[in-house]
């Protein structure tokens, strides 16, 4: 049961983030941003802090993967940038202490770096023609503020859910 | 030998980044069709989706209907004027279609380029980051989706099948910022006047249509339909109404600025449209870097 309980959720995220898209409203508190989610990344960026790199990289190569083929029919973005961060986002926490602020702050570092990322990537293939500034306003920071708040809900159910996942690992 | 690690820290992200510029030129390229693990991974995603997705748009269905019980009366209301003015149009219609069989009988032209089948399909996931506006349905090769058809909902176009595996499909939108999407379009006037449908003004949420010649006159609230002569998609689906037209780069040409018929956001059903005209025969030898629908 253990065993399935991660990849479960993960999968869930995967899913749940799509229908997030279809059923948000177009304009939010009559703003017309878009909101980006980045569910899945953070709870995999807690799966790094909190039970340990090989699994984070693991989870975060896979799912980028799933992510790369099934939403962007363009393999490599995801694939490349989930493992890439989770493992800047280890590397951050070894000199930090892992705690639900420093956690929490990290996922937040880890989304925006992802997103700038794929903005990035996305310019340089010509996907998007949007200037730096044009993208920061209609996407970024509509993007961060709505991952901040989950990741503040999400935080402590993840912090709890993943601890014990790891002690039950090394109980093996 | 902590200079070791270093080293082989760096060897990995080096090969990474050569492996990541390999895939995505590999999924860059013009692909007639995915690749088997990506179809078998995309029809068991697509299958877990539609598990999720069905109840999720039944209770919002649920929700959508309380709301519109409340508006019943007021619509009900100036349904019923609108309905005296249906009967008229009606028999019209009736009169016309029998007009155009009797003359196309004459003529021994049975097949037109607005001939099409429309396929009903629900839309079961879309991208989450929306740089590549896609969508995805539950119908998929065995339902008799082919890549490239037109995609509509009730109010207008929203765009093309971009991929196809067995159980379910990718739908690129119309919104979506792709230079190789180009679509043969009608500005519906005295005179028809011809373009292409050819990118999206993020911020005006309008719809670019280009290659316009510089002499013909277009004015605000035409109509713009598919003019079918792309060879793919039938003509006389609804794309949107003109809001203004300006000169092109070079002043050669006119580009119209369109407010598209449908709602490129809040989608749930759509219908995947094939056309029963035969397509040119010579399409796969022309097929260069650009194509026309």
């Amino acid at each position: 049961m253990r065993k399935f309980l991660l990849p479960l959720l993960f999968l869930l995220l995967f899913i749940v983030e799509s229908l997030f898209v279809e059923y948000l409203p177009e304009k939010v508190f009559g703003f017309e941003r878009i909101f980006v989610p980045h569910f899945l990344f953070i709870a995999i960026l807690f799966l790094t802090i909190f039970v340990g790199r090989k699994h984070g990289i693991i989870y975060a190569a896979i799912f980028g993967l799933l992510y790369d083929v099934v939403y962007v029919e363009i393999i490599g973005i995801y694939f490349f940038l989930f493992p890439f961060i989770s493992y800047l986002i280890y590397k951050l926490l070894q000199v930090l202490q892992a705690n639900l602020i420093t956690a929490f702050l990290a996922a937040i570092f880890g989304v925006s770096l992802l997103e700038i990322g794929v903005y990035e990537m996305n310019y340089l293939i010509h996907v998007t023609d949007l200037d730096f500034i044009g993208y920061m306003n209609l996407r970024f920071y509509p993007s961060l503020i709505l991952n901040a708040v989950v990741t503040l809900i999400a935080a402590y159910p993840l912090k709890w859910l993943f601890e014990k996942h790891s002690e039950a690992i090394r109980a093996e | 030998m902590p200079q070791f690690f270093l080293n082989k820290r760096l060897i990995i992200l080096l090969v990474s980044i050569i492996v990541l510029v390999a895939l995505i030129g590999f999924s860059l390229r013009e692909r007639s069709k995915l690749s088997w693990p990506e179809q078998f991974l995309k029809d068991t995603t697509g299958w877990v989706q539609s598990l999720v997705s069905k109840p999720t748009h039944f209770v919002t269905g649920f929700f959508e209907n309380l709301q519109d019980l409340q508006n019943t009366y007021d619509e009900n209301k100036e349904l019923k004027s609108r309905v005296e003015n249906l009967v008229n149009l009606e028999a019209q219609v009736q009169e016309l279609k029998q007009d155009n069989k009797e003359l196309r009988d004459i003529l021994g032209e049975k097949r037109t380029l607005r001939d099409f089948k429309p396929l009903p399909a629900t839309v079961i996931g879309r991208n989450p980051d929306r740089w590549h506006e896609m969508i995805i349905i539950d119908k998929g090769k065995l339902n008799g989706i082919k890549k490239n058809m037109a995609v509509v909902t009730a109010t207008g176009l929203v765009g093309k099948v971009k991929n196809v595996t067995q159980f379910s499909s990718t739908i690129q939108l119309l919104s979506a910022m792709d230079p190789k999407n180009r679509i043969s379009a009608v500005v519906q006037g005295k005179k028809d006047v011809y373009g292409f449908v050819q990118g999206f003004d993020d911020k005006r949420k309008l719809l670019l249509i280009k290659a316009i010649p510089s002499g013909e006159k277009i004015e605000k609230g035409q109509k713009v339909i598919t003019s079918g002569l792309g060879g793919v998609f039938p003509k006389g689906l609804l794309i949107g109404k003109v809001v203004d037209v300006k000169p092109d780069q070079y002043g050669l040409n006119q580009t119209a600025l369109v407010q598209p018929g449908a709602d490129f956001y809040d989608i749930e059903n759509v219908i995947v449209i094939k056309r029963l005209m035969t397509q040119p025969v010579n399409m796969e030898s022309t097929d260069g870097k650009e194509k026309d629908l």
